[in-house]
C-alpha cells in the first residue's frame, strides 16, 4: 500500500513539475531572448537565441497599460510559442496585416485584460515603433473561421490565443482574437531612419 | 503505584487520538472540498467553453452564401483521359463535361493542369448531337471571338493557356440541367531513363504563392481567383482556382476515367503507379491500363511506370514521319556509362517549408533530405537551408560531413515544420550565391557543388526564379526533387535545366526510395558534358533541337529531333567525359520506325528554344511574331495562340442572365487547406498542474485514510 502510495506521489509531483516547467520555461526563455533581440538589433540580422533553435526575435510587443513587453519570435509553431509569442504572417515594418499568436496560459494570458481602445506597441528590428489601438475583441471557433488574410487591412496587428483563459483542454476550438489598427498605413522607406535602441546590450 | 503508573499512560492514549482524529478529520474534509471545488470549477470551465460556439463567419468564401452557408457549386465536372501511348510519345484525348444543375444559364470557369510537356493540338465542344470543331487563333483574337459568342447567347469555347501546364476552359451558356463537353488532344512525350518509361497525369494543383506587393489600383472583389495580381506575377489571379475539399464538391464532380493503351514497340514485362492501384491487361505487344478502383477523384496526379523485359531496354531508337511532305526524324540514344567517380562533394540541401508543404508533403520533404544525408560520404561537406517566408541556414558555410555535423542536421531536419509564404527567390539567392563564379566542375577547395532542392514548387513567377538560376547559377548543379500530390512539374524540370542537373518527383511517402536512389545514383556518377550530335548533312543543323542538349547523367537517353532530313545515312554523337575522355556513339537512320505526331514535337521543341531567349525579361516582338506563326502553322496551343469552338446559333434568349462560375479544383490529398489557419495556442501547463494537484491531494487523502484506518 505505501508503495503505491509513494508511487504515486512520485507521479504526481512529476506531473506537477512538468505543468509548472511550461510557465518557468516561458519566462526564463524571454529573457535569453532579450539578449538575442538586443544583439538582432545592434547588428541589424537575424540573431537566433540558442545555436539550435529554429526561431529568432521578430519584434517586440508592448502593452503599455499592463506594464508588460515581450519579445515575439518568427513563426507560431510548437517550439517558437513555447519562448514567445509568434509571428504567423507579416511585419510591422513591411506592407500587409501582422498576426502574432501566443500561448494563453503564458505569454498571452494578459490579453484578457485588453478593451476596445487599449494601446498597443510594436517595435522592429530598426527600433522604430508602431503604435496600434485595439479595434475589437472577439472569440472566433478555428473550426469554421480561417485568418482570411486578404480581407485584413494593412494596418491591422491581430493577436490571437486560445479561449478560455482558464481552459485545461489545450486542444481546444475556440480563439481569442484582438484586433487593433495603426491608423496610418506603415511606411516602408522609415525603416532607413537613424536607429534608436532602448534594449541594452548586453554583449 | 502500579495502577497509577499504568493508568497514566493510558489516558494520554486516550486523549491523544481524539485530537489526531478531529484534526484527520478536518484535513479529510477540507482535501474532499478542495477535490470537489476542481471538479466543480471544472465543469464551469467546459461550460465557458462550449458557450460561445456560434460566431459569425468572418472569413469570406466563394461559396459561401449571405448567410454563411456553404453552397456546393452547381456546376458538376468529370473528366476522360485516354491515353494512346506509341514508343515515345503518348497521344491523349481529354474530355471534360460540364453539367449545369442550376436553373440558370451558366458560363463555367476552370483552371486545370496538364503534364509539364504537353502541346495541345485540338479542341472539340459536343453539346447533345451538336459538335463543334475548334480552331487556333492569336490570343486576343479568339477571346475577342468568344466574348461575342457569350453575348449573343450562343455556345463558345475557349482554352487559354496561363503557364506551359496550367491551362483555363471556359464554356459559356451552358443551358439549365444540360451538360456540355470539351475535348482536347495533347501530345507529350513519354520520359524515359534507366530502362524506366513515366508519364504523369496532373489532375490538380497545390494553390500556389505569389511573391510580391499587391497591384493597388487592381480590383478588390472576387476575380475567379483567390489570390489578387501582385508586382511580380500579375496573373495571379488568374492560375489560383480556389481549393476545396472533395465532399466540398457534388458527389459525382471532379472525377476522372483514365485508360491507357500503352503499345511500346517492345514487350511490356511491368506495369505499375505509386500512386494509384492499377489493372493491366496485356494484348500481344500493347497493354491496356484502367485505375482499379474505376473514376479516380482528381486530388493528386496519377503516375503510370512500365518496364520492358529485362535485358530488352531499348538503348537507341529513330523514329521517322512525313508531314506536309516534310521529313521528320526522332533519335534517341542512351550512352552506356557505368563506372563511378568518387569526388568529394559539396552538397546543398534546399528545403521548402512553406505553408503549402504542410500535411504530407513536409514529412516527404524531410524524409528526402534525411536520405539524402546518407548518401553523404566523410570527404563531402554540406550545409541545409529552409525557405519560407524568409530562409535560414543551418551553418553559414558548408561543413565536412562527420558524423557530429550529421546528427546536428539529422536532429534540425526532423523538427522542420511548414509554414509561411515561398519566397524562394532568397533562398536561390544563398544557396547559389555561396558558389565560386570559377568555371569546371570543381569549387576553390576541389569539391562538386550540387544544390538539392526539395519542393513543391508552389510559386507564381516560374520565370523570374529559372532567370535568376541561370543568371547565378556559377559553377554548381541543381537538382530538383518534387514532393506532394500534385507538385508543379513543370518548375522542377525547367529549375534543374537551367540548373544544369535533373529533377525527380515523390508521390507518397511509401514512394521516396525509389525516386530517390535513382536521383543521388546519377548525382554520384559521372556526367557526360559537351554532347554533339553530327547529322549526316551539315546544311540543316539550324532545324535540329534542341538546340544545346544539356548534359547527361546516368541513364538518361539524349533525344533530337529534326526536320527536313531523309531516313539515311548515320548520326554521330560525341561527348566528353569529366576524366577529359571523349565519348562517341554511332546511329544507324536507315533502320528508322514510322513514328506519330513527330511534327508537333519539333515544333514544341522549336517553340521552347524561341521562347527560352525571352526568359530574362521582354518577348520581343520578332519571337512573338515567330512563336504565333509556328504555332498557327502546327496546329499547337501556346502563351499567345489559344483554341476557340463557337456554336453559329444562339441558344440563349439575351434577355435572360448569364453567371459565370468558377471550378473549384481540389486540394491534393494530404495538404492542409490553404487559408491561414488559427495556430494552436495553449499548453498543456494547467491540465498538468491541475493532475498533478490532483494527484497530490488524492494521494494525501489516501495516506491519511489508510493511517486512521490502520493506525
Amino acid at each position: 500500500m505505501n508503495r503505491v502510495l509513494l508511487l504515486m506521489v512520485m507521479m504526481s509531483t512529476t506531473v506537477l513539475t512538468a505543468g509548472l516547467w511550461i510557465p518557468l520555461k516561458a519566462v526564463v526563455a524571454q529573457e535569453l531572448l532579450e539578449l538575442a533581440w538586443a544583439e538582432s538589433q545592434a547588428r541589424q540580422m537575424e540573431t537566433r537565441p540558442w545555436p539550435w533553435a529554429d526561431t529568432w526575435p521578430v519584434a517586440r510587443l508592448s502593452l503599455p497599460e499592463l506594464g508588460q513587453s515581450m519579445i515575439v519570435l518568427e513563426g507560431a509553431h510548437g517550439e517558437s510559442l513555447a519562448f514567445g509569442p509568434g509571428q504567423v504572417l507579416g511585419n510591422a515594418a513591411g506592407p500587409g496585416p501582422v498576426v502574432i499568436a501566443g500561448h494563453r496560459d503564458t505569454h498571452f494570458s494578459s490579453l484578457r485584460h485588453l478593451e476596445q481602445g487599449s494601446e498597443l506597441k510594436l517595435q522592429t528590428r530598426s527600433g522604430r515603433w508602431y503604435r496600434y489601438r485595439v479595434d475589437n475583441v472577439r472569440i472566433v471557433d478555428s473550426r469554421h473561421e480561417r485568418i482570411d488574410t486578404s480581407q485584413l487591412d494593412d494596418d491591422t496587428l491581430l493577436l490571437v490565443t486560445c479561449y478560455p483563459f482558464d481552459g485545461l483542454d489545450n486542444r481546444g476550438p475556440l480563439r481569442y482574437v484582438v484586433e487593433a489598427r495603426s491608423g496610418q498605413p506603415p511606411v516602408v522607406s522609415n525603416e532607413r531612419d537613424p536607429v534608436q535602441i532602448d534594449t541594452v546590450a548586453g554583449l | 503505584m502500579l495502577t497509577s503508573a499504568v493508568a497514566t499512560p493510558s489516558r494520554s492514549a486516550a486523549t491523544r487520538p481524539i485530537a489526531h482524529r478531529a484534526i484527520r478529520c478536518m484535513e479529510g474534509i477540507s482535501l474532499w472540498l478542495a477535490f470537489l471545488l476542481m471538479l466543480a470549477s471544472h465543469s464551469m470551465m467546459a461550460e465557458a467553453m462550449e458557450a460561445p460556439g456560434q460566431s459569425e463567419g468572418a472569413g469570406a468564401f466563394h461559396f459561401v452564401d449571405s448567410e454563411g452557408q456553404w453552397q456546393e457549386p452547381a456546376t458538376l465536372l468529370t473528366t476522360e483521359y485516354r491515353v494512346t501511348v506509341s514508343a515515345l510519345i503518348a497521344d491523349t484525348r481529354l474530355r471534360q463535361s460540364f453539367k449545369n444543375t442550376s436553373q440558370q444559364w451558366r458560363e463555367g470557369v476552370f483552371v486545370f493542369p496538364l503534364p509539364e510537356n504537353a502541346s495541345v493540338y485540338a479542341l472539340t465542344m459536343t453539346a447533345g448531337e451538336r459538335v463543334i470543331v475548334g480552331e487556333i487563333k492569336e490570343r486576343a483574337e479568339a477571346k475577342r471571338q468568344y466574348d461575342q459568342a457569350k453575348k449573343e447567347g450562343r455556345r463558345a469555347a475557349r482554352v487559354d493557356q496561363q503557364r506551359p501546364n496550367l491551362f483555363t476552359t471556359r464554356l459559356a451558356n451552358i443551358p439549365p440541367g444540360e451538360t456540355v463537353s470539351v475535348e482536347l488532344h495533347y501530345q507529350q512525350a513519354v520520359r524515359y531513363q534507366s530502362g524506366e518509361f513515366e508519364l504523369r497525369l496532373p489532375t490538380t494543383l497545390t494553390p500556389r504563392y505569389m511573391p510580391g506587393a499587391p497591384i493597388a489600383d487592381g480590383p478588390k472583389q472576387w476575380q475567379g481567383g483567390w489570390a489578387t495580381p501582385t508586382t511580380q506575377v500579375p496573373d495571379a489571379d488568374k492560375i489560383s482556382p480556389s481549393t476545396v475539399l472533395p465532399e466540398d464538391v457534388g458527389p459525382d464532380s471532379h472525377r476522372a476515367k483514365v485508360e491507357l493503351v500503352i503499345s511500346a514497340g517492345l514487350p511490356i514485362a511491368t506495369v505499375t503507379s505509386p500512386t494509384h492501384g492499377l489493372t493491366s491487361t496485356w494484348n500481344g505487344d500493347a497493354v491496356t491500363v484502367t485505375p482499379n478502383d474505376g473514376d479516380i477523384l482528381m486530388d493528386r496526379d496519377l503516375v503510370v511506370r512500365w518496364a520492358p523485359v529485362r535485358g530488352q531496354e531499348p538503348s537507341a531508337a529513330v523514329f521517322h514521319e512525313q508531314w506536309r511532305g516534310e521529313d521528320y526524324l526522332l533519335a534517341l540514344l542512351v550512352p552506356g556509362l557505368a563506372q563511378d567517380r568518387q569526388l568529394p562533394r559539396e552538397l546543398i540541401f534546399v528545403i521548402d517549408t512553406s505553408g503549402s508543404m504542410a500535411g504530407q508533403s513536409i514529412r516527404q520533404a524531410r524524409a528526402s533530405l534525411l536520405r539524402g544525408l546518407d548518401t553523404l560520404g566523410p570527404a563531402d561537406r554540406f550545409n541545409v537551408i529552409q525557405f519560407n517566408s524568409q530562409t535560414s541556414t543551418l551553418y553559414q558555410q558548408a561543413v565536412p560531413a562527420d558524423s557530429y555535423n550529421l546528427d546536428q542536421a539529422r536532429r534540425y531536419v526532423r523538427n522542420l515544420t511548414a509554414d509561411g509564404g515561398t519566397e524562394m527567390a532568397s533562398a536561390l539567392d544563398v544557396a547559389l550565391g555561396q558558389g565560386g563564379t570559377e568555371q569546371g566542375e570543381e569549387n576553390a577547395n576541389g569539391h562538386v557543388r550540387q544544390v538539392v532542392f526539395i519542393t513543391d514548387g508552389a510559386v507564381g513567377n516560374e520565370a523570374a526564379l529559372f532567370a535568376k538560376i541561370r543568371q547565378q547559377l556559377g559553377n554548381s548543379r541543381l537538382f530538383t526533387v518534387g514532393i506532394g500530390s500534385a507538385p508543379n512539374m513543370h518548375f522542377m524540370r525547367e529549375a534543374a535545366r537551367y540548373g544544369r542537373g535533373t529533377y525527380t518527383a515523390i508521390s507518397d511517402l511509401g514512394d521516396v526510395s525509389g525516386p530517390l536512389d535513382e536521383l543521388f545514383g546519377k548525382m554520384q556518377s559521372p556526367v557526360l558534358t559537351d554532347i554533339q550530335p553530327q547529322w549526316p548533312d551539315q546544311q540543316a543543323v539550324s532545324e535540329s533541337f534542341p538546340r544545346r542538349t544539356g548534359d547527361l547523367f546516368k541513364g538518361e537517353p539524349m533525344v533530337q529531333v529534326t526536320r527536313g532530313r531523309a531516313a539515311r545515312g548515320e548520326l554521330t554523337v560525341s561527348g566528353r567525359l569529366p576524366a577529359g575522355s571523349r565519348w562517341q556513339q554511332a546511329l544507324d537512320l536507315g533502320q528508322a520506325a514510322p513514328g506519330k505526331g513527330l511534327h508537333r514535337y519539333w515544333a514544341r521543341e522549336k517553340l521552347d528554344s524561341l521562347l527560352d531567349t525571352g526568359l530574362s525579361g521582354h518577348v520581343d516582338e520578332d519571337t512573338r511574331q515567330a512563336v504565333t506563326t509556328l504555332a498557327l502553322d502546327h496546329q499547337l496551343m501556346t502563351r499567345y495562340t489559344s483554341f476557340v469552338a463557337l456554336d453559329k446559333t444562339p441558344v440563349r434568349d439575351t434577355s435572360t442572365a448569364l453567371e459565370t462560375e468558377h471550378l473549384p479544383t481540389l486540394l491534393p490529398a494530404g495538404s492542409q487547406p490553404a487559408m491561414l489557419r488559427y495556430p494552436q495556442t495553449a499548453t498543456l501547463s494547467p491540465l498538468l498542474v491541475a493532475l498533478g494537484l490532483l494527484g497530490l491531494m488524492f494521494s494525501s487523502a489516501a495516506l491519511m485514510v489508510h493511517r486512521r484506518v490502520f493506525a
